[in-house]
């Protein structure tokens, strides 16, 4: 957009999905209940809302994330490495559906060591592409139980309705 | 008998530096220290890793390095990038390789999802008709949950605060993930809307190379602002 319309970005306000959940908690436009998640959880951070972010744009989203976790779950485990020096998963750059499957099993064995390391039942991501490739190779990493969660879908259980 | 055969080697200053954009040039500041290759999480697949791609493109090895599966394995994550004492943009490179390959030649489905995008407005060829069904079929089973009683997808509403666009997959395989945002923006009041042409929020030139085709998908949403006259995007997630 910012490339090839820069007007439109002159003209209208964007919001990342990090920008818009802050905004309605923040504001108190949403509540949330801490106390409905029991599971152990983990955060996996994108690459393309972190390192690649961080040089297309100069901002990394590292502790946008982390902020909203920690309003939806009173404790939560990091990986380790996170932010900037997070493993991928396996599934960015189109991965998903090359076909090259066993390949991208493989890939992800550092990210499900990670996640294995925590003990985490609950890993939350905010990308569509590290959600479908975590649910794709959890099987093949003998982690079948692990649930995978969309950080909107772990505030979207976490909502206080009036 | 060709350059090569007779030299064992290529001319440096023979190759065509367009090609690649500047990234021969790359081999005059690349130490070949393997930070690259140590950080990758791929490294030595089919014999591949960062540094040698750098390598090779600095050495006009392009069709060794189009025709190998290796840059479509690489997910383009970036670390290899973020460890780079010489800041060479890796990533980038990968991408431009990427974008060298025969269209017919990309593999699985990343080509035909883009060229369906292309022509139809989404990855999938769904028809607006087949689209409006399945979000008001979703809508109508958030309707049925205490508390969310009052809800309706806003479908093409003008004027509205906030403009989302939608994976294709939430419509094809997993719809029942369309619920999480729409329940969010029904607790929190917002006034949002979802346009029912070039909806598509992926963008999938982003990952073929092809700049041409990625300049189109994103024009296509800033229409559907301009279309709607909505305040805001929620950049697709």
């Amino acid at each position: 957009m910012e490339k090839w319309y820069p007007e439109v970005l002159k003209r209208y306000g964007f919001f990342t999905v990090f920008d818009l959940l802050i905004e309605y908690i923040k504001s108190g436009r949403i509540r949330l209940d801490k106390r409905r998640i029991t599971a152990k959880v983990t955060y996996h951070d994108p690459c393309n809302y972190g390192r690649k972010a961080e040089r297309m744009f100069g901002h990394g989203y590292y502790e946008e994330p982390r902020w909203i976790l920690s309003q939806c779950i009173e404790n939560w485990e990091d990986l380790t490495p996170n932010r900037k020096g997070q493993f991928c998963c396996g599934g960015g750059g189109g991965t998903l559906t090359t076909g090259y499957n066993d390949e991208r099993v493989f890939y992800g064995r550092k990210k499900m060591d990670q996640i294995r390391e925590t003990g985490a039942e609950m890993v939350v991501v905010p990308c569509h592409s590290c959600h479908g490739q975590l649910n794709a190779i959890k099987n093949a990493h003998g982690m079948d139980d692990l649930r995978v969660v969309y950080l909107w879908e772990l505030v979207a259980e976490c909502l206080v309705l009036e | 008998m060709s350059e090569t055969e007779q030299t064992g080697h290529r001319r440096l200053d023979r190759l065509d530096h367009t090609r690649l954009r500047n990234w021969p040039f790359g081999q005059d500041y690349c130490l070949t220290c393997a930070m690259c290759s140590g950080s990758c999480p791929v490294a030595g697949i089919d014999g591949f890793d960062p540094r040698k791609v750098v390598r090779m493109a600095g050495l006009g090895l392009l069709e060794e390095l189009v025709d190998a599966r290796w840059p479509w394995i690489c997910t383009m994550c970036g670390k290899c990038e973020a460890v780079c004492p010489m800041d060479i943009h890796i990533p980038d490179l990968i991408r431009t390789i990427r974008g060298k390959r025969e269209r017919d030649l990309v593999p699985g489905i990343l080509h035909k999802g883009l060229a369906a995008a292309l022509k139809t407005g989404n990855n999938l060829g769904m028809p607006q008709e087949d689209f409006i069904y399945v979000l008001e079929d979703v809508a109508s089973e958030i309707a049925e949950e205490p508390g969310f009683e009052d809800f309706k997808v806003p479908i093409d509403k003008t004027g509205a605060n906030l403009l989302t666009t939608i994976h294709n997959k939430l419509v094809n395989t997993h719809t029942e993930d369309l619920k999480h945002w729409w329940k969010i923006f029904h607790a929190a009041k917002e006034d949002w809307t979802v346009s029912s042409i070039n909806w598509e929020g992926t963008n999938w030139g982003f990952f073929t190379g092809d700049d041409e085709g990625m300049r189109t998908m994103v024009g296509r949403i800033a229409e559907q602002m301009e279309r709607l006259e909505v305040k805001n995007l929620m950049w697709p997630e």
